[in-house]
């Protein structure tokens, strides 16, 4: 294990003059990426900082002459941002919980409870990966605005943002193959005390999973945040829609400036769970 | 054999099938959710999509079955072929611009002694952004007037471009905000697969004198090669659906230059209420992914038993 750290190039080529100029070069390519990658972020905090005049004022000039931290609260207020955030805030944590909750449900029973006819159930998961939303998205819209059998309406409801969420396979196959890493030896223990399917469920199966539940909520989270078609279709009173949805509407009513210090205010959620998923993904995802 | 000893072994079989329906039932309710949810607003959808292909739907009356008439319809439309011509392009353009870039930005994170993770949290970031955050930041960088990119164009002398107005451009503009968004999650999955590659073998060739640059062209690309073929199959499936992008920043213009399927779709549906004939779209959009999505199942089972072996 003392040599795990090296890479294509040793230790020993770091200290040659090649290897430091390889080594150089790749980390001042890097950094330039790397502003690429974060220019957009820096870009938007920037021109929320600006007048709607100096904002399309021609020339270079990244930082603006006089900072306008007045912006952010404005834009906080004006676009009556608390509601955005609500809004965004139920849709993501609800779907996000609603995910877990059936996808862990389903993945311990394919684990554990060896239901009849578990490849199929299995194989028609795996199919629905294959098979883009876009695809069956009119359908799909036809069936939240008018549920079969009990006819319930969706529209402007959050439920129609829940139930569509809560339907990943990917989740489900992720908490399965986690499920099965369970040493079989305390499911037969608890059986043996006479333990429900539920009780092995809750005290020890969850429990014992939760970084992947973690793990896989706040990347759910992360995608809701963000999700824009569904909300738009799902949600149509202005005082209900997320994020995403109200930023697009509000484009032409507000200046630019107002507009970015907003958005700049929209990737903090999603940020500040990225450095949770940080801590809880070490050496990269592998999938 | 007395009477007494078959009523004994029926004791002991009666309470092992009861149990074993008791336990089917249980298996059973913790499927429930997701076998209704997955019904309701994907297995099913999916087989409506196929049946309003052929119907004309109405939401208030009883649709009307008319055979091909959506297909017709479909394949007699000009702007049919232009949003796959467009996609064509743009798979190209993207397989172009966006497919080494990640390839080569891991092997380099993977050879960073300190600031790895720096590095791979930094390109993850635009994933992690709403992405109508990110457009409506992009919309002001290629802003004709006034924009990011134009200013330094013009500070450092050249022509300013109509980035998302030129009909030759739009395609690139776009697809540069694609390969934005879309790396970062390439780079963590090659630097997955990069991690994996015993570190002996660079040793070996190392002592055998082969330069780092060689290591990395005989060693660490063959390696990789098989999950770079299934992302090239990932990046087509992705940029066969575009959607959000020509939606918010072009609406599929100027002109049809960035109108896609979806986007077609979406239209057809939600702006022409025409579900049977935007359901027609969907069923072809269907048979093409399906196509690459089998291609990608395959080379990922291939993959899967290459790294058992």
């Amino acid at each position: 294990m003392a040599r795990m750290d090296r890479g294509v190039i040793s230790d020993i080529e770091l200290r040659t003059p090649a290897g430091r100029l390889i080594v150089g070069v790749f980390v001042v390519i890097l950094v330039l990426f790397g502003a690429a990658f974060i220019f957009p972020f820096l870009f938007a905090f920037t021109a929320g900082l600006k007048t709607s005049t100096e904002i399309f004022k021609p020339g270079l000039h990244l930082w603006p002459e006089n900072p306008n931290w007045g912006n952010y609260l404005e834009a906080w207020n004006r676009f009556n941002m608390v509601n955005m955030f609500k809004n965004t805030a139920i849709a993501a944590i609800g779907g996000a919980i609603g995910q877990l909750i059936v996808s862990a449900l389903a993945a311990f029973s394919l684990s554990r409870l060896k239901p009849a006819g578990k490849r199929v159930i299995e194989a028609i998961l795996l199919i629905t990966l294959a098979i883009p939303g876009v695809a069956y998205l009119v359908p799909r819209y036809v069936i939240l605005a008018n549920l079969p059998i009990i006819n319930v309406s969706l529209i402007n409801q959050f439920a129609g943002l829940w139930i569509p969420y809560a339907a990943n396979a990917m989740t489900i196959l992720i908490l399965k193959n986690s499920f099965d890493q369970i040493p079989k030896d305390l499911y037969e223990a608890a059986a043996v005390d006479g333990a429900s399917d539920l009780r092995m469920f809750v005290s020890f199966t969850l429990p014992l999973s939760t970084p992947i539940l973690i793990i896989l909520g706040l990347l759910g989270f992360i995608g809701f945040w963000g999700d824009y078609l569904l909300p738009l279709l799902i949600l149509r009173d202005p005082a209900l829609q997320t994020i995403s949805v109200r930023l697009i509407s509000l484009t032409r009513i507000f200046g630019a400036n107002l507009h970015l210090a907003a958005s700049f205010i929209a990737m903090l959620p999603p940020a500040i769970a990225a450095i949770f998923l940080q801590r809880y993904i070490r050496g990269g995802i592998s999938f | 054999m007395t009477p007494i000893e078959m009523t004994t072994t029926k004791d002991l079989i009666l309470p092992l099938k009861r149990i074993q329906w008791r336990a089917q039932i249980s298996a059973y309710l913790f499927l429930l959710p997701a076998l209704l949810i997955f019904t309701l607003v994907t297995w099913l959808p999916m087989l409506q999509t196929v049946l309003f292909s052929f119907q004309t739907v109405n939401l208030v009356k009883p649709s009307v079955w008319i055979g091909f008439q959506n297909y017709v319809r479909m394949f007699g439309n000009p702007v049919f072929y232009t949003t796959w011509k467009n996609t064509f392009e743009f798979i190209l353009l993207s397989l172009l611009i966006g497919f080494m870039v990640p390839v080569l930005l891991a092997l380099m994170i993977h050879e960073m002694r300190r600031f790895k993770s720096f590095f791979r949290t930094l390109a993850y970031m635009p994933a992690l952004v709403p992405i109508i955050v990110a457009l409506q930041v992009w919309r002001s960088i290629y802003a004709p007037e006034g924009g990011f990119l134009n200013s330094v164009l013009k500070t450092v002398g050249l022509t300013p471009q109509l980035w998302l107005q030129d009909p030759d451009i739009v395609k690139i503009s776009l697809v540069i905000i694609m390969t934005w968004i879309g790396a970062g999650g390439t780079i963590l999955y090659y630097l997955a697969s990069l991690s994996e590659i015993p570190t002996e073998i660079y040793e070996a060739a190392e002592l055998d004198g082969f330069s780092p640059l060689q290591r990395i062209w005989f060693i660490s690309l063959p390696l990789v090669s098989s999950r770079m073929m299934i992302l090239l199959i990932m990046q087509i499936i992705a940029v066969s659906q575009t959607f959000t992008e020509p939606f918010i920043l072009t609406q599929g213009g100027p002109g049809t230059s960035t109108m896609t399927p979806v986007l077609q779709i979406y239209n057809i549906a939600f702006l022409n209420s025409d579900i049977g004939l935007a359901s027609a779209w969907s069923v072809s959009m269907l048979v093409v992914l399906a196509i690459f999505s089998i291609v990608y199942v395959r080379l990922y089972n291939r993959k899967e038993e290459g790294d058992r072996n």
